[in-house]
């Protein structure tokens, strides 16, 4: 590994394509004779479809085809995921009339353009025989059952000190306990980029361009609801207009936009509208957390206790392991007890969130954290380093690479926390109050078996291929730069490819493991390559090296040496009339997955202001220190930090879809009634790293970094929040209504009083 | 969205022959597209009226002309107005995003529609844009809703922040109808729902707004528009206050105010100011008068929070602009 290019802030080499709009996403696609598809979807959320009168819109202009359970496609049941805990959906559209959830597929309108499809689309009369919809946790508690795992875990793991019988009996041997509940809504990913499919078939050969984190994974998918091999099946993605989980699974509505393209011999795209962005491709459950967690006055915890449910819908079971991946693993403690429930609801199928798990987990064990150190008189950072466990709990295993007491320690320096009062509402700037507060971050380390391609040409350049796929995260930009640094060429003479399921084969881009995934096949697959090099060097008569020892010729800055000669790759491949030479490698993670726990870390503080007399909570400034080993492009590392800030701020202050009790409807299925952060909201972020290699993980030494940002952000703001005002809010997100009902002995300055 | 017809009148007079039931005026079209594309509005004719000579921002003997046409963000960053009439900079300059600004006018700012989710997702129930189908907010999800001027026909609160400063200043609107003009005051020229939420001003169909006359106030100079929101910008109001202040010293000589987010139309306060005017400025002072801008409230499930977050608006405002925060 050079220094010159690992670990250098690097313009993205996509960059430009992007800002002039010359970036072909899954939706900007054109082919001759195109047509396009809007769905029509269910305006019930539980129930039958009695009938629908689509005479109307058939005979509207540019109408090709109505498609509807009275007219459907033949589809099939897809693919069961491997473990029940993952995501995918797997009931085909149109097959029947029943309705599981209110935007459901109930019909696919297909036309010359757009607009006439979606024109059309709103002429079809639909009739429902409706049911009232479960909707609500009350509702859920008949529809409440036990996942058969967790995270690759039992549903309850408990992990308990001799001679203790249980989690409850460990509590209350505890001197001081901290026993509170914590609420989330369903958040949405809401990419910027809508979710597309163009499906083109040539005989019975289907090319697909989807917006999707696995294209490999998506091929295989798509031909088995469409019946057909998957060898027949292309899936293209050059980019992706950001994803967050919600393009980390095949939806529906693409093998329903191939089989009309199918049926009507001609291409089809399909582009999701905002609308139908939140009931089609998934959200993060809601969410009750109950935490106890058991102390001696010093703080140091005796029990972690926490209990989770989540929402699932009748469709499909996703976990959202809230409790396993946090509560399980992060703080020592003797006795640790976490446990899992979902509860069916007429919904969409949830799905993996950016940080799935870790988020919503993070939000209530770190502000519970918060509480413990109130309780105990205990500064917030001095708790947990206290508490830092040394090994992974239960497994005995050391972490191949922590440093997170380090990050408490140095983002406490750079954030100033030694300036920050402990007595809530102690500080006032004017009309706000002023307060601060931190979190840990958490986020495991994935890394999966995955191929790749080197390639010399003889032109000079080299050619580094995988089907992965870049999010908007900077994949195109960190494979140029690894396959740069493996070869020793200048980056602008790598040449990528990546986002074609013709290429060799890579994992879904998900839980922030496509650069720890794919490298390794690059520096795999790089070193063969120069081994085909050389031994074509040397055995071609045409080349200098000819008749050289292969230990006698090396290969340097994409230059061969040896026998008193040197000559760049280019020049010996193209006087010996090739045009290229390749090698194709394969990685995976070994027997280290057995000796040692993998995780990201790190420490995010933050500063919050709050109008004492309207309770509107502005972020003022955000500091974050992050242990995810090396830093692979400081720059796009940067950017992965401060997207998942942006995330948590989203997630802690104004996000949350609306359900309706009623309906089962959303509420604000849409931009205008949905919040996400502004530019306006986000602070003054800075960001640090440990960059310390992780090489147990692997070569490079770099974890994953694309998810672990927003885990500590929402704690962060929350336990802000109190300091400010010293009132605790358990239900996300933290609206000013939240934070105004004051009773007498509260700090937030009542309307009478002044200061 | 439902075909329709573009037309380009050459004449205020044209354009108001023009209009109709069946048609509808475009100017900088950040409201009307967007009903169109979700089908709430299906005007079979697009009247443009963005050639037609509305424009010019102008200080008077009589106060402040602005031309229906005029972009919210011209108007927000003129300088008469930024002196003598903050408020309306600051209204403006707190609404929708500099994008939309910069297409929106003056005139489509006054005559947008509610932002209510049942309003705008046609299939809903709601009375406001089908008349007599029931209103799906009053047991629905209501947060953002009114609690003054509501009905049990509808509870839409009115979003323009624009209007909450205008009714504040007692501002009037120029309403053509053929070679006909009209003067209205702009309190009188929203109507809260009552029976008929369908009918939402005094506009007859055809007619035009050409102008805003907003009358001299030299104490508008001290005046201010704070807005209370779930983000920093882009976001409708949860609760707002516009506000103008005569002060003599330590005493209130005078007070303009209304506000937003709450009522079904721009919310004046003539018993606000009534019970400020002569008063010490002095925070208890400001609670009092707060309490009555909320006599008659009607909270829901959700939106209950309002009734004490306006008075909080209010009190924030005054402190504000008295000086005393
Ligand atoms: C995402 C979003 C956020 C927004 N946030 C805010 C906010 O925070 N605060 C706020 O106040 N507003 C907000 N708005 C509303 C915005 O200010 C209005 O859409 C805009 O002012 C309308 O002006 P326009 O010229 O585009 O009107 P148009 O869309 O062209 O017209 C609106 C209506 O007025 C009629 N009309 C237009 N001009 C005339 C005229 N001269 N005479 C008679 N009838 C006429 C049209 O027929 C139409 O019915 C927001 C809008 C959007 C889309
Ligand atoms: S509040 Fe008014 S606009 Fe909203 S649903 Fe009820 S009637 Fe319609």
């Amino acid at each position: 590994m050079s220094t010159q290019i690992i670990g250098k802030p690097q313009d993205r080499v996509d960059g430009r394509l992007k800002v002039t709009g010359r970036a072909m996403y899954s939706g900007d696609r054109q082919e001759e004779n195109l047509t396009y598809g809007y769905l029509l979807t269910s305006k019930v959320a539980k129930g039958l479809i009695q009938a629908m009168d689509t005479s109307v819109a058939e005979r509207s202009p540019g109408v090709a085809a109505v498609y509807t359970p009275f007219n459907p496609l033949k589809l099939y049941h897809g693919l069961e995921p491997p473990e029940g805990a993952t995501s995918g959906e797997t009931l085909p559209p149109l097959q029947d009339q029943k309705i599981l959830n209110y935007g459901q597929i109930i019909g696919l309108v297909v036309a010359e353009s757009y607009e006439q499809a979606r024109d059309a689309a709103a002429l079809v009369r639909t009739q429902y025989q409706a049911e009232e919809p479960v909707a609500s946790w009350e509702q859920g508690i008949e529809h409440t059952f036990t996942p058969e795992s967790v995270d690759r875990e039992k549903a309850t793991v408990k992990i308990l000190a001799e001679g203790v019988d249980s989690i409850d009996d460990a509590i209350r041997g505890s001197p001081l306990v901290v026993d509170v509940t914590y609420t989330e809504p369903i958040y949405h990913h809401n990419p910027m980029e809508p979710h597309a499919t163009t499906a083109v078939w040539h005989g019975d050969r289907l090319t697909i361009y989807d917006a999707t984190q696995g294209v490999i994974s998506h091929r295989l998918n798509v031909a088995s609801v469409l019946g057909i091999d998957e060898d027949m099946v292309r899936v293209l993605c050059p980019f992706v207009g950001g994803a967050f989980g919600c393009k980390g699974s095949m939806w529906m509505f693409s093998p329903l936009t191939a089989a009309a393209a199918r049926a009507l011999n001609r291409p089809v795209k399909t582009i999701l509208t905002r609308e139908q962005m939140f009931t089609l491709v998934g959200h993060r459950p809601a969410l009750i957390q109950h935490l106890t967690l058991g102390a001696n006055p010093d703080g140091t915890l005796q029990a972690v206790k926490h209990d989770v449910r989540s929402t699932v819908s009748f469709a499909k079971i996703f976990v959202e392991a809230a409790a396993h991946r946090t509560s399980r693993l992060l703080y020592k403690s003797p006795n640790i007890q976490v446990s899992h429930t979902l509860v069916r609801w007429n919904v969409g199928g949830p799905t993996f969130m950016r940080a799935p798990g870790c988020a919503p987990g993070m939000f209530s064990l770190e502000c519970a954290m918060d509480e413990l150190a109130v309780r105990c008189g205990i500064d917030p950072v001095e708790l947990r380093t206290k508490n830092d466990a040394e090994v992974y709990p239960g497994r005995n295993v050391p972490w191949s690479c922590k440093n997170l007491v380090e990050c408490y320690q140095l983002g406490a320096e750079k954030f100033g926390w030694s300036k920050r009062n402990s007595i809530p509402g102690a500080v006032q700037e004017g009309d706000w109050l002023v307060g601060m507060g931190m979190a840990s971050a958490l986020y495991p380390a994935h890394r999966n078996r995955a191929s790749a391609k080197v390639r010399f040409q003889a032109d000079g350049t080299a050619q580094v291929s995988s089907a992965t796929q870049d999010l908007g995260t900077g994949t195109w930009t960190v494979l140029a730069m690894v396959g740069a640094d493996s070869l020793g060429l200048p980056i602008a003479k790598i040449h990528t490819e990546l986002g074609d399921s013709a290429l060799p084969s890579a994992p879904t881009s998900g839980g922030s493991a496509s650069v720890a995934s794919v490298t390794p096949a690059i520096q795999k697959a790089a070193e063969s390559a120069k081994k085909k090099l050389i031994q074509l060097a040397i055995r071609d008569r045409k080349s200098p090296f000819f008749g050289a020892k292969i230990e006698d010729v090396s290969y340097r800055n994409g230059e061969l040496t040896g026998a008193g000669k040197s000559a760049d790759f280019g020049s010996v491949l193209s006087g010996i009339g090739r045009s290229a030479v390749e090698a194709v490698e394969m990685a995976a993670a070994g027997e280290e997955e057995e000796k040692y726990a993998f995780h990201s870390f790190g420490a995010q503080f933050c500063q919050v202001k709050v109008n004492r007399w309207t309770g509107e909570v502005r972020l003022q400034r955000m500091t974050s220190v992050m242990d995810i080993g090396t830093v692979v492009n400081l720059k796009t590392a940067r950017s992965q930090i401060m997207g998942g800030i942006v995330f948590g701020i989203g997630m802690a202050l104004m996000e949350g879809t609306i359900l309706e009790e009623k309906t089962g409807r959303y509420a604000n299925a849409n931009f205008a009634d949905y919040l996400i952060a502004t530019n306006a909201d986000v602070p003054y972020i800075d960001i640090h790293f440990i960059n310390k290699p992780d090489t147990i993980f692997n070569p490079l030494g770099a974890r994953g970094i694309g998810e672990i940002g927003i885990t500590g952000t929402p704690a962060a703001i929350a336990n802000a929040v109190y300091n400010a005002t010293g009132r605790r809010v358990r239900e996300f997100p933290i609206l000013p209504e939240k934070l105004l009902p004051i009773g007498a002995n509260q700090p937030m300055i009542s309307m009478s009083e002044r200061s | 969205m439902r075909p329709f017809t573009y037309e380009v009148p050459s004449s205020i007079q044209e354009a108001t022959s023009r209009g109709g039931a069946d048609a509808a005026f475009i100017a900088g079209g950040t409201t009307i597209v967007d009903l169109m594309k979700l089908e709430v509005m299906n005007p079979s004719r697009l009247v443009d009226v963005n050639p037609l000579p509305m424009l010019g921002i102008q200080m008077r003997e009589d106060g402040l002309r602005i031309g229906a046409l005029e972009k919210m963000s011209d108007v927000a960053e003129h300088p008469e107005v930024v002196a003598n009439y903050p408020v309306i900079s600051e209204a403006l300059l707190q609404s929708a995003s500099a994008q939309i600004r910069n297409m929106a006018s003056i005139g489509g700012n006054l005559l947008q529609r509610t932002r209510c989710g049942y309003f705008r997702d046609v299939f809903t129930p709601c009375n406001k844009r089908e008349p007599g189908t029931g209103c799906s907010a009053i047991d629905g999800e209501n947060r953002m809703h009114a609690i003054l001027g509501t009905s049990s026909s509808c509870i839409a609160t009115h979003p323009s922040d624009l209007a909450v400063a205008l009714v504040a200043l007692d501002a009037s609107i120029y309403i053509q109808n053929g070679a006909e003009e009209r003067v209205m005051n702009l309190d009188d020229f929203y109507l809260v729902p009552g029976e008929t939420p369908d009918h939402e001003n005094q506009l007859r169909p055809g007619e035009l707004i050409t102008a805003v006359r907003v009358p001299r106030l030299l104490w508008a100079r001290r005046s201010t528009y704070l807005k209370i929101r779930d983000r920093e910008s882009y976001e409708f109001a949860l609760t707002s206050a516009a506000l103008a202040l005569d002060l003599n010293g330590d005493t209130i000589r005078d007070v303009r105010i209304a506000v937003g987010g709450v009522g079904t139309k721009p919310w004046n306060l003539p018993e606000v100011r009534q019970a400020l005017a002569g008063k010490p400025l002095k925070p208890e002072t400001f609670a009092a008068a707060a309490k009555l801008a909320v006599n008659g409230a009607n909270p829901l499930r959700h939106n209950g929070f309002k009734v004490d977050l306006v008075q909080r608006t209010i009190v924030r405002a005054l402190m504000n602009l008295g000086g005393l925060a």
